[in-house]
């Protein structure tokens, strides 16, 4: 207990001790017994005072402090490193806010403010009697960063955070890098193609010793926390040597051999593919890999390539690392049978769809055997929808699409596009984009959010019948060749990682930050950070922004191999837990556990993964729990002294 | 100078939480905005770490009504820390019950880290009923 | 000549939310910082914004923390009311600068009691308040400013030394003089912010003639929780306004005025001060005319309907003529697009959503070598999609929207990006050495 206490009333010029009678509160206080000594000052953050008030903490050697003056938001810290400066403790240290809850609250009644001033200052001074000195917390951390996904931010930040000077384990599903982007041959806003973006990150990770890739490879449990995570991955095979030299001859007779055909996913089903495969020549790793799920170990490949070995085993991997960033992107939006006649009105494809054909169409725009002539897009399909999850704006498609229509409009002959839009979203610089479409011919029209376009067949292609906005709702047929859904970005499917990693799910479902201005790629989990896509619809620059960003903090929060964590944690007293369990239930973080003490059965807190909340301590039927800093016999010594 | 009515006024302690709720406290007063004078507050980290024995201490030591000012959804510790909240009131209305306590006497209300209006609001309205059914 | 420069790894130019979120993030990583602020505090235009999209958290209480963290850093060196010129480059990793700090006439020892305040005579505009109430020829910019020291507006002073006279504690200083201090550094981030359209310009407006037309930003010191007026007032009369217009892309969107481009903030952030007027006045009625609404970012398009869903009006409509009435209400003359007809509306207070413009001083700060821009005359961005921070100077990134219009989320993303970037820079030039 402490029993020789420095308290400081500071008049903040006046805004105090206009309606505070500071003096009073002075004389009141200093008649308590553990009060050593008791001043007060004009402005106890000045330079001077702050000197004065550590010279006095050394000489007199005082064992706590309380300062009372404006909220602690503004000068905790100020005070806690002047304890610091002067060998005291920095957490026997209180600040009492009697300026923005006293003084200023109360100007209308000055004699009631110093009555509260008084109060406020010896709840302070008590729970400074009882509190105890603590040191941050100090946990060793690898300086290795697990980055799942090898999309473009995967692969990006995995560049970065080796730069940074990280060791970098980049964890990809596919048996491929690149993730969507090697899917788009023509970017916006640059005009680049998304394999050339891909192949030159993927030259630099190859080159890059501190990182490795793993490939077929997926997070299969995590343990351990910030600073010390256990990640065990499971890699599947691609039954392929990897001394193969591929010679592309001889991997088209091995692809015509192969008996199994399956739905290309890399076309989005627009054509076809073999159990071996590779999507396209320059792609990679460079060796081509076979579908363990669809191959029939049939053994013809075997004849022809001496390469192949249905030998290779699943492998499990244990990795340690400091941090996680998860970069596991997005799905497209797949409508629905029927949603504007796709699969129901022949000629309706996706927006994914539409940037795959293109690319497979060289000269000519040729769908189901037609030339293409006139193209219509329907905008926000799956995105902003009145009811259901996908009430967002997918932020990257008006752009795409405007884009992909100059691409076509550009490439291939005698193309008319009409876009059917809810309100062209092209912000920033991406307008010139929507500028140019308009004066190049594009014709927009808007059709209202309650009545969206009818979409029919008229024999040769689908017809779209919309009421016009721009036009006050008259109702408007456009003939088209080709009509493409303008689809929206949605969460991935498949997201066994999220309950792995206990990432948190947003309302949009999207992974979620803390918060999107102050911590915009961390969740909630020390030591989990997100970036690109899955976090939110991004293009690529955005995707690209946010996982350096997520680089950026890995990095120093792992650098230095040594983390601080703050030192008001929950403690359980084991003799008293009786096991009720309910701590367990309640803890956001999963930070407690239980251990064998004393013959039974008893929880405990892991000092790393608890954050101080204190959302446990209520719900103890044995009241076993303390918070550090917020114990009993601190907040009870407060509440007797306030009444 | 002192007027009557501060005799008669309720005492009322606070828990605020240091992220949100504490803040828009800090604002009122910024903006000079007056509420009762025995309103005292204590901040904790998060409104779901309200111990029941605290709530029962203040009112056996003469406190005349708790206010929690919950952090709601703004929580940045548990999306749900408003149920949890809810829940804890619940428990400590029991535990009131027990010792016949007026169960309103204590009160809880989401207030984010600007509503300083609101605030200022529950105070008063919560200190003209405590003074009420003290005067009873 | 060596033993008088400074040395830094890193110059940040510009203390708005992007220099110090970059500021930060490379102090923490263990980089030295020098960061050059033009203005006499920190926190850039963000500190002055009411609550922020989507979000509606108070921008003074997100910022303060970010601006005193940064304040406090060990490893940043903060030089505010100055500047940075004659940047030059002489090899990788080493930039030679001259940092100019203008003086203030107040010693670094003021505790911002704001006793000369009330004893200065001469009363000015206040730039803070974008022009909505005075201050005093000394003062301290606003009451959260960082650092909260008072400043010598020395234009306006008569030197009449009563600012002196109540100081109680000797800290007035007529005797500064402006300093110039050669600096070394191994890289820099541009974060220099952007500017505000001037709605005078377009003259059928009215701006500037009217008084009941502001811009937004006059608008956003009306919400803040310490608004002067603690109330929403019509400049020309103090009346409670009751029917509010907004205009947006004023200045953006529109080549006339030179600048085709979309601003990307003005839709939302009109809509958010539509959301808080609702709060503020809830008798008055708002209308918002637009030609299209972008609310394209995590929680923008939810937030859009919200503000439908409370009332507001959404006109998409073009702004042809602004007009005065006798009693100074406005009458607007429009062309509604989905009537195809012109129409008029009569207002009694009309925000004008100002765009967003390029600040071009970072094309006279460097020497030996030209920092390109883009057609916007934004810094040129040379590898948008996977380098974004990277300029046409190796060793100079940029941070926020000196690189181009955008909100705060993305603000502090770029923010992250130039600091990464930065530090890989630094280190890769380490380890060549
Ligand atoms: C039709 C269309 C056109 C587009 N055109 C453009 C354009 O022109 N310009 C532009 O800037 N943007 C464009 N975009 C947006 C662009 O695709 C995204 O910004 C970008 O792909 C996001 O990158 P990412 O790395 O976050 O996600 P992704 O590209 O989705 O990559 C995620 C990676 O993670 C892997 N993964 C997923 N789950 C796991 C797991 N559990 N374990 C391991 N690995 C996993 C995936 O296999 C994938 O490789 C377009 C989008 C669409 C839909
Ligand atoms: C009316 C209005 C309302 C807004 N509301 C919102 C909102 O609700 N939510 C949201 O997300 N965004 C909002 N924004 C956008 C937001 O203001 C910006 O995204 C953000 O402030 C950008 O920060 P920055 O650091 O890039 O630039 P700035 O804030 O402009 O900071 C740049 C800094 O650099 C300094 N500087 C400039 N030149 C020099 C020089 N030569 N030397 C040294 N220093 C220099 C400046 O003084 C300034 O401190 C709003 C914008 C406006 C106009
Ligand atoms: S970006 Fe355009 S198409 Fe995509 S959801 Fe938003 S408004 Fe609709
Ligand atoms: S954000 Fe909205 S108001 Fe601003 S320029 Fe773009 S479209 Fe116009």
């Amino acid at each position: 207990m402490k029993n020789k206490i420095g308290v400081y009333i500071c008049q903040c010029g006046s805004n105090i001790s206009d309606y505070v009678d500071v003096e009073k509160v002075k004389e009141i206080v200093s008649s308590e017994d553990i009060v050593f000594l008791s001043k007060t000052t004009m402005f106890a953050c000045a330079d001077s005072t702050q000197k004065e008030i550590a010279a006095d903490i050394a000489e007199q050697n005082l064992d706590g402090l309380v300062v009372a003056s404006c909220s602690p938001k503004l000068h905790l810290d100020t005070f806690r490193n002047v304890a610091i400066r002067a060998d005291l403790n920095p957490y026997n240290y209180v600040q009492v806010n009697i300026r923005e809850q006293c003084s200023w609250a109360h100007s209308d009644k000055p004699k009631d403010a110093t009555e509260k001033a008084i109060k406020l200052v010896l709840a302070g001074i008590h729970r400074v009697k009882h509190s105890v000195a603590l040191e941050k917390l100090k946990i060793s951390s690898e300086n290795t960063v697990v980055v799942v996904g090898a999309g473009i931010a995967g692969m990006r930040s995995a560049i970065e955070l080796a730069d940074m000077g990280s060791q970098v384990y980049l964890i990809e599903r596919e048996h491929f890098v690149g993730g969507r982007t090697s899917q788009w041959n023509e970017l916006f806003t640059t005009g680049e193609s998304g394999r050339d973006v891909v192949s030159s990150l993927y030259k630099q990770i190859k080159s890059h010793s501190d990182i490795t890739l793993f490939t077929g490879a997926e997070v299969v449990s995590k343990g351990g926390s910030v600073g010390n995570f256990n990640i065990e991955v499971k890699i599947t095979p691609r039954y392929i040597k990897p001394q193969c030299e591929l010679d592309m001859d001889k991997f088209e007779k091995v692809l015509e051999i192969c008996p199994i055909e399956v739905e290309d996913e890399f076309n989005f089903g627009l054509t076809k593919r073999k159990a071996i495969y590779k999507n396209y020549p320059s792609e990679f790793p460079e060796i081509p890999a076979i579908d363990d799920k669809n191959c029939n170990r049939c053994g013809k490949c075997l004849e022809l390539c001496p390469d192949i070995d249905f030998g290779q085993k699943v492998e499990t991997l244990n990795l340690k690392a400091g941090a996680i960033l998860i970069t596991t992107g997005f799905d497209p939006y797949e409508p629905k049978e029927g949603e504007f006649g796709y699969k129901t009105v022949d000629s309706v494809i996706t927006l994914q769809q539409m940037k795959r054909l293109i690319e497979l169409n060289d000269k000519e725009l040729i769908y189901n055997g037609k030339k293409i002539n006139k193209v219509g897009f329907i905008y926000c399909v799956g995105s902003r929808q009145p009811d259901g999850d996908n009430k967002y704006c997918s932020r990257y498609c008006c752009t795409s699409a405007i884009y992909t229509g100059t691409v076509v409009r550009e490439k291939y002959k005698n193309i008319q596009n009409f876009h059917f839009n809810r309100g062209i979203r092209t912000y920033g610089k991406q307008e010139l984009l929507y500028h140019d479409a308009s004066e190049n011919g594009d014709v927009f029209l808007q059709f209202y959010n309650d009545s969206t376009p009818a979409i029919t067949s008229n024999g040769t292609g689908p017809k779209v019948t919309i009421e016009d906005f721009l036009t006050k709702g008259k109702e408007i047929e456009v003939n088209l060749d080709l009509l493409v859904l303008v689809t929206g970005m949605v969460p991935r499917k498949e997201r066994n990682i999220a309950d792995i990693l206990k990432i948190p799910i947003g309302r949009d479902k999207f992974y979620n930050e803390i918060h999107p201005k102050l911590r915009p790629v961390e969740t909630v989990i020390d030591g989990v950070h997100i970036a690109g896509a899955c976090q939110s619809p991004k293009n690529i620059t955005e995707s690209v922004k946010s996982a350096l960003s997520a680089a950026a903090k890995a990095n120093s929060l792992i650098s230095k191999g040594e983390i601080e964590l703050e030192p008001t944690l929950a403690v359980i007293d084991k003799s008293l837990c009786k096991s009720a369990g309910e701590c367990i239930k309640i803890c956001p973080y999963d930070a407690i556990t239980t251990v064998e003490y004393d013959g039974k059965t008893v929880s405990e807190v892991n000092k790393s993964s608890c954050k101080g909340c204190g959302m446990c301590i209520p719900v103890c039927p044995e009241n076993a729990i303390q918070l550090i800093g917020y114990t009993d016999i601190e907040i009870e010594s407060m509440i007797e002294a306030l009444i | 100078m002192e007027d009557i009515t501060t005799k008669k006024e309720a005492k009322i302690l606070v828990f605020s939480t240091e992220k949100i709720s504490d803040p828009a406290i800090d604002l009122a007063g910024l903006l000079k905005m007056h509420y009762p004078p025995k309103v005292y507050t204590i901040n904790i980290p998060c409104s779901s770490a309200v111990k029941p024995r605290w709530v029962l201490h203040a009112f056996e030591k003469g406190f005349d009504g708790v206010f929690i000012a919950a952090d709601g959804t703004d929580c940045s510790y548990s999306e749900d820390c408003s149920e949890k909240t809810s829940e804890l009131v619940g428990l400590i209305h029991k535990k009131m019950e027990e010792k016949g306590i007026e169960l309103a006497r204590l009160k809880m209300a989401a207030v984010c880290s600007v509503c300083a209006e609101p605030f200022v609001k529950h105070m008063i309205s919560f200190n003209t009923y405590l003074s009420n059914i003290k005067s009873n | 000549m060596s033993d008088q420069t400074n040395n830094y790894d890193v110059l940040v130019v510009g203390g708005g939310i992007a220099g110090e979120e970059t500021a930060l993030n490379l102090a923490n990583i263990g980089y030295k910082v020098i960061m050059v602020e033009k203005d006499l505090s920190l926190g850039g235009k963000m500190i002055h914004l009411s609550k922020v999209f989507p979000t509606l958290d108070c921008s003074a209480c997100i910022t303060t923390p970010k601006v005193s963290e940064t304040a406090r850093h060990p490893n940043i060196h903060i030089f505010t009311n100055s500047e940075v010129g004659e940047i030059e480059k002489i090899s990788e990793n080493n930039f030679n600068a001259v940092l100019t700090e203008k003086p203030r006439y107040v010693t670094e020892e003021c505790t911002g009691c704001q006793l000369c305040e009330d004893a200065c005579p001469v009363s000015v505009d206040d730039q803070f308040q974008y022009e909505l109430v005075g201050r005093k020829a000394i003062y301290i910019p606003f009451s959260i400013a960082n650092p909260r020291i008072a400043a010598i507006d020395i234009e306006n002073c008569i030197l009449c030394g009563l600012c002196e006279k109540v100081c109680p504690g000797d800290y007035i200083d007529f005797r500064q003089v402006e300093k110039k201090t050669p600096i070394n550094v191994k890289s820099v981030v541009m974060a220099t912010g952007y500017e505000l359209f001037d709605p005078t310009i377009i003259t059928r407006y009215g701006f500037g003639k009217f008084k009941n037309v502001v811009t937004a930003m006059q608008m956003e010191r009306q919400l803040v929780p310490t608004r002067p007026y603690n109330s929403v007032l019509r400049p020309k009369d103090g009346k409670m306004p009751d029917n509010i217009a907004y205009v947006l892309c004023t200045g953006s969107r529109d080549d006339t005025v030179g600048n085709p481009i979309c601003s990307q903030v003005c839709c939302m952030y009109s809509t958010k001060q539509a959301q808080l007027l609702m709060g503020a006045l809830p008798m008055a009625d708002v209308t918002i005319y637009y030609i299209h609404i972008r609310a394209f970012g995590k929680g923008f398009c939810e937030f859009y309907n919200q503000t439908q869903g409370m009332g507001v009006e959404f006109i998409k409509g073009k702004i042809g003529k602004i007009d005065e009435v006798d009693d100074g209400d406005l009458i607007l003359r429009y062309e509604d697009i989905e009537s195809g007809k012109v129409k008029e509306a009569k207002h009694d207070l009309v925000v004008l959503a100002t765009g967003i413009l390029a600040n071009k001083d970072y094309q006279s700060m460097f020497k030996n070598i030209e920092l390109e821009a883009d057609p916007f005359n934004y810094v040129k961005q040379t590898n948008d999609l996977s380098s974004p921070a990277r300029t046409s100077i190796g060793g100079v990134f940029v941070a926020g929207t000196a690189s181009g219009p955008m909100d705060i989320p993305d603000s502090i993303l770029s923010a992250g990006a130039a600091s990464a970037e930065t530090a890989s820079y630094l280190r890769r030039a380490n380890n060549e050495k």
